[in-house]
């Protein structure tokens, strides 16, 4: 029988009628339309996206039964403040740059409050405390906790607000467009976008790495009460593939077909309630034949292997042979042999994957989900449908975070199936065991390397292997082997190079799209086993790498020059001093250390391939309103990283107007255009080249039509956020509106396209794979490792990266200071083991004690196309932590470390074993 | 449907487990209760809410004893002051669980009723010989904590059926002292690669009078390791002798190896360590403790 619970809820009374053993998380975001407070694990405390106060205490409300709080006093986020009226911890999270992605903001901010009822001088490490239980993926924890700090001083009068800097658009520290909402739990995400007639939809999963699906029996799932349909293969109006994104791969396998991981999928079931579909999804009954499974690639590669697709077991390879390797090699003085291995990697986004469809007022089915470009999705849901792509729409919404997951176009074509069937709005989301099993992850690699140089410390020869798990699909990871070899031979010059990757199939997750796709394991490899040659030659780390970098304009080992300024010299310059600081204070510390405690110094450098290939031209548009407001329509979907707000600083700074005059339209492909092939960190540059171009068109077309009505020259005009002024006589002025409506009148559009095109300067190649677009940076890492346990402390990252220009400086910062702890996570804590893991309980990303000190140094070496200068940077930053952290592991232990994570067991094996490994 | 009952007093409580006849379930925090009916572990049909219960709720320290009531949060437990000055042992085990807001909702009868072998609470517990009141329609008695452990994720106190109201501790006159450690595979928001609690009391002549070391997960219960303990008695703390009792503890210890967590070979190697350096602690704490009084009567 339900219960009658009544409590305060953010100041008020409220009663609940309700089963009082429900979560109180589900509690105010089913009922209660609260949807500020998130859930990010299955209702297990993982995570801590789900903390409110309990009188005054953060807890848990995901463990939080609604009886408990009979006649207590709740407060969420949407209690704490709203956007007219932020608590001052909500500010200084806006002010701080401490919002990317916003999905774990609410439990954050939440915990912070908390801390500083209590105690409103907490130290850092209290801070820590408060917040170590709460999971950021985005951040790195850093600006979150400067925003409690600084939070905390306001509220003890010792800080002012931050005065708002109106000069300076770009390189200014530009406050994110609509952190208020992020920061107030107003934001709805997919899950908390409201569709109460919507049905609920559970995937049928296999348990098997491998088997055939015999059959198929959805009797049972349809008898059980709520459940409304079971869609199968059979189902599939078009196409049962994803191909041209994953060229292997089903959207549901049938029955006769197999299936080649854990997790996957067979069944959609559809049903009125998510406990009934759940339920439904029990029921289905399929009936499989186990075949053999092989989930080391080596083994794959074997000749008796199972063969996992009709092609054999080797999805990919790429080459480049460049000068004679194997002369080159026997020509030094000292050469290293090593082998690097990494682990699978999840992502492990705060906001699991989900999705809403539905029918638009236009008649198109259309999916809300997470992307990297919605148009990319559209064109691989519309053929499952067996319909044209204008008859698809896609629009993403705020997403709580992607570094790569939200590719992978399963989801949405999954769920526009289901809308197509049923006719009506159907959500789905993730739990997050299923995200752990059946999303794309990082492909392990196996690296086999041998490097040569000569005793004054020039590089000579490469011989590189790379051997990449795809695990059972491609997913995306057709082009991996290219990106293996380009970051495995770095930004440097080799006599001789002779480099090979090949991409296996195994019967693991499927590996697809992850920061970085397949640079940061072989960056990693790389720049450890230069580390290995560097020692073995006594030499410098920073001058060996001056020393062989890549010089601009000369032809590179990978046959063309780099097309953008490099910046390597001035990140090597930049770092070096921080690099020799840190490397005589840890041999200090040693000197006089006794007890367990080594320290060590590391450094890595990277480049990075952004920008993808394809044809270099990205369209946007921008239009005055009716309103006398500026829009720029473009597709580059924020799922954290910033990209919307930098849009907005390119199109105001290029109109010299304020931010507040530009609205955005971002990402639905109903309404802006296709950006071309996502990811890569290509948006600033390309997609804010398009921007750029298009407010241009703007500002002259409206010069235009303003200076007709001025009676002045077109270029005596000066734009202002709402009005159009005589430059010199401010008298002489006229607003936007007017100008709009004017244009209106006459029949002149108000809306034009910018093109941002490049292949003239970048034509077609004949070479393979042509992408001369780099970035460049390194990072210095001290460590602490416990030399009786093999426990390791990073304790400092200093990270150099050449940004080309900064448009926001402090986003960057965070940007970095982000992937500095994930590629910590990679290097010390993460690995995802088919069939042993199963969520954040055991897989383990870095809290916020983790968190280093970071120091980040933005190098601003100007790109000679990009808008104001820019590059690319948020897959970037995360290539060096790895190496750094690993390499100064090395040296503080005195032993190499050649597979990460570089667990405590790991470490304490390698200092027992000694040496080499 | 559960229902859901706030108990205003033991006798409440005790009352509505009689009534469910074992379909009711004693809850504190719920921290673990909601996992396990989520996961269908369980699936009570009443949950018996303790934690308004005001006898409950309160930590007293009475000579030697401290009485922690068994709807004391970890959190509280962590922020007493006599238990954060005196008794680091309990202070630092209950930081270690979960995190914060877990700690806010989570007791310490709780963690010795879910019985895992390394859980940070049940091993402070059997570190400071610690005992648990248990009330059912029989009656009350005390237990050793100790004794609690059936095996992993079964306790000998039925919580359909029993409540445990009360844990109690002797913190000794002199020269007593107690220490924690933890290795995990982060610091935060993990299961215990190998923890360990320590509780020592030194003679005027600053040799080992009594050792107790708590050591998991190394068997299917907390582990006492009574061989180091025995080692210990009657010698001055020194490093060679604590390294001493580290390599019993480890000759005594039999963890497996947890494929997510670590392997039986290094909780093996990192025990002589962490036993050794837990035991300092204790031992510079009950060193120092000599000179300060004891709180009043």
């Amino acid at each position: 029988m339900d219960a009658t619970i009544s409590f305060t809820l953010n100041g008020r009374t409220v009663t609940v009628r309700s089963d009082p053993s429900r979560t109180l998380l589900e509690v105010l975001r089913n009922d209660l339309g609260l949807t500020g407070t998130k859930q990010g694990c299955d209702l297990e405390g993982e995570c801590g996206a789900c903390t409110v106060l309990l009188d005054g205490v953060p807890v848990r409300s995901c463990l939080t039964p609604l009886g408990k709080v009979q006649g207590r006093s709740v407060l969420t986020v949407e209690g704490l403040g709203d956007p007219e009226r932020l608590h001052p911890v909500q500010k200084a999270f806006a002010d701080a740059g401490a919002v990317q992605c916003g999905y774990c903001t609410p439990g954050m901010i939440m915990g912070a409050a908390a801390l500083l009822m209590r105690n409103p001088n907490p130290s850092r490490a209290e801070i820590v405390d408060a917040l170590e239980g709460n999971l950021c993926r985005c951040t790195g924890y850093a600006k979150i906790v400067a925003a409690v700090e600084l939070a905390a001083a306001r509220m003890r009068g010792e800080a002012a607000e931050a005065a708002v800097s109106g000069e300076k658009v770009i390189g200014g520290d530009s406050v994110r467009v609509d952190v208020a909402e992020r920061v107030t739990g107003r934001t709805r995400y997919v899950e908390d976008i409201p569709m109460p007639d919507a049905l609920h939809m559970r995937v049928v999963r296999s348990p098997h790495f491998h088997a055939r699906v015999v059959a198929l029996n959805a009797d049972k799932a349809l008898q059980v009460p709520g459940v409304l349909r079971v869609l199968t293969a059979a189902d599939i109006p078009g196409q049962n593939s994803i191909e041209g994104y994953s060229k292997d791969e089903t959207v549901l396998v049938p029955v006769g077909g197999t299936v080649k991981m854990v997790g996957d999928a067979v069944a959609l079931v559809v049903a009125t309630t998510p406990e009934a579909a759940q339920a439904g999804a029990e029921a289905v009954e399929v009936d499989y034949a186990p075949l053999p499974v092989v989930l080391d690639p080596q083994e794959a590669l074997s000749p008796n292997a199972v063969s996992i697709h009709a092609d054999g077991n080797v999805l990919s390879t790429f080459a480049v042979a460049h000068g004679d390797a194997d002369e080159a090699l026997a020509a030094s003085d000292v050469r290293v042999d090593t082998t690097y291995r990494t682990s699978y990697l999840e992502h492990a986004t705060l906001e699991r994957e989900a999705a809403l469809g539905y029918i638009d007022e236009a008649g198109r089915i259309t999916v809300v989900s997470g992307t990297h470009e919605p148009h990319w999705h559209r064109d691989f849901v519309a053929p499952v449908l067996g319909v044209e792509p204008s008859q698809v729409r896609v629009i993403t919404p705020p997403t709580g975070g992607s570094f790569g997951k939200r590719q992978d176009p399963w989801l949405a074509a999954a769920t526009a199936l289901a809308v197509y069937h049923m006719r009506r709005p159907v959500r789905i989301a993730y739990t997050r065991r299923e995200s752990f099993d059946a999303s794309p992850k990082r492909h392990p690699y196996t690296c086999q390397y041998a490097v040569g140089a000569t005793k004054d410390g020039e590089l000579t020869g490469l011989r590189l292997r790379v051997t990449a798990n795809t695990g059972a699909y491609d997913s995306g990871g057709y082009w991996i082997p290219n990106y293996a070899v380009v970051a495995g031979g770095g930004p440097y010059r080799w006599r001789g190079v002779d480099a090979f990757a090949q991409s296996v199939y195994t019967n693991g997750p499927k590996s697809g799209q992850m920061r970085g796709y397949g640079t940061p394991q072989s960056n990693f490899a790389l720049e450890c086993t230069l580390d290995e040659l560097i020692q073995r030659l006594g030499d410098d780390p920073v001058e060996f790498r001056l020393r062989n970098a890549i010089r601009q304009h000369e032809t590179t080992w990978l046959g063309y020059p780099v097309a953008e300024s490099l910046g390597y010299r001035q990140v090597l310059e930049a770092i070096r001093p921080r690099y020799q600081a840190l490397e005589a204070s840890a041999r200090a510390f040693n000197e006089c250390e006794r007890g367990s405690w080594r320290k060590g110094v590391g450094l890595a450098g990277m480049w990075y391939r952004f920008g993808k290939y394809g044809v270099p031209r990205v369209a946007a548009e921008a239009e005055l309103g009716l309103d006398g407001r500026f829009v720029v329509y473009c597709s580059a979907p924020d799922y954290g990283q910033g990209i919307a707000t930098v849009m907005v600083q390119l199109a105001a700074e290029t109109l010299g107007v304020s931010r507040d005059a530009i609205r955005l339209v971002n990402a639905d492909t109903a309404t802006t255009l296709d950006s071309g092939v996502p990811g890569a960190s290509r948006a600033t540059y390309w997609v804010g080249g398009a921007v750029c171009r298009a407010v241009t068109s703007l500002r002259e077309v409206v010069a235009e039509a303003a200076s007709e009505m001025l009676d002045c020259p077109p270029s005596a005009v000066v734009l202002t956020d709402d009005r159009v002024m005589v430059q010199g006589d401010a008298a002489r002025s006229v607003g936007l509106r007017e100008v709009a409506a004017e244009m209106e009148r006459l029949g002149q559009s108000r809306k034009v396209t910018g093109v941002f095109d490049l292949r003239e300067q970048f034509p077609q190649h004949e070479r393979e794979m042509y992408t001369p677009h780099f970035v460049t940076g390194a990072h210095v890492a001290e460590v602490l490792v416990n030399v009786a346990t093999g426990q390791v402390r990073v304790t400092r990252v200093v990270a150099a990266h050449d940004v080309g220009r900064a448009i926001n400086p402090r986003d960057a910062q965070g940007q970095i200071e982000g992937a500095v702890v994930m590629g910590l996570g990679a290097a010390l804590l993460e690995e995802y083991v088919p069939g042993v893991t199963t969520g954040f309980s055991d897989y383990y990303i870095p809290t916020a004690k983790a968190m280093p000190e970071i120091e980040v140094i933005l190098i601003e070496v100007p790109s000679y196309q990009g808008p104001f200068g820019a590059k690319g940077l948020g897959e970037a930053a995360m290539l060096p932590a790895a190496p750094a952290i690993v390499n100064a592991i090395s040296r503080a232990i005195g032993a190499r470390i050649r597979e990460i994570p570089a667990t405590p067991e790991r470490v304490l094996m390698a200092m027992r074993q000694g040496g080499q490994r | 449907m559960t229902r859901y009952c706030l108990a205003a007093s033991v006798e409440e409580a005790l009352a509505l487990l009689e009534e469910h006849g074992g379909e009711a379930r004693i809850m504190a925090g719920g921290t673990d209760v909601m996992v396990d009916i989520r996961k269908g572990k369980i699936a009570p049909r009443c949950l018996v809410d303790i934690t308004r219960i005001a006898e409950l709720r309160q930590v007293t320290v009475e000579g030697e004893w401290v009485n922690v009531g068994a709807a004391v949060t970890f959190a509280e437990i962590r922020q007493h002051p006599f238990i954060a000055q005196n008794v680091h042992v309990l202070a630092e085990a209950a930081r270690c669980v979960g995190a914060l807001p877990i700690q806010t909702a989570a007791t310490w009868a709780g963690n010795i009723v879910q019985a895992m072998p390394a859980a940070d609470g049940a091993l402070a517990a059997v570190a400071l010989r610690a005992e648990a009141r248990i009330v059912d329609a029989t009656g009350a008695q005390w237990r050793p904590v100790e004794s609690l452990f059936v095996r992993p994720g079964v306790s000998a106190v039925n919580p359909c059926r029993q409540i445990i109201t009360h844990i109690r501790f002797r913190v000794p006159q002199g020269s007593w002292g107690s220490a924690w450690s933890r290795a995990g595979r982060r610091e935060s928001l993990v299961l215990p690669t190998l923890n360990c609690g320590a509780c020592l009391t030194l003679g005027a002549d600053g040799a080992v009078q009594d050792a107790v070391i708590a050591l998991g997960p190394v068997a299917p219960r907390p582990f006492r390791s009574r061989q180091a303990e025995a080692f210990l008695c009657g010698k001055v703390p020194d490093s060679a002798t604590l390294a001493e009792a580290g390599r019993i503890a480890q000759g005594e210890s039999n963890p497996r190896t947890s494929p997510t967590r670590a392997s039986r070979e290094y909780r093996l190697a990192l025990i002589p360590a962490m036993v050794a350096q837990t035991l300092e602690a204790a031992a510079d704490r009950a060193a120092k403790r000599a000179s300060y009084p004891l709180p009043p009567r």
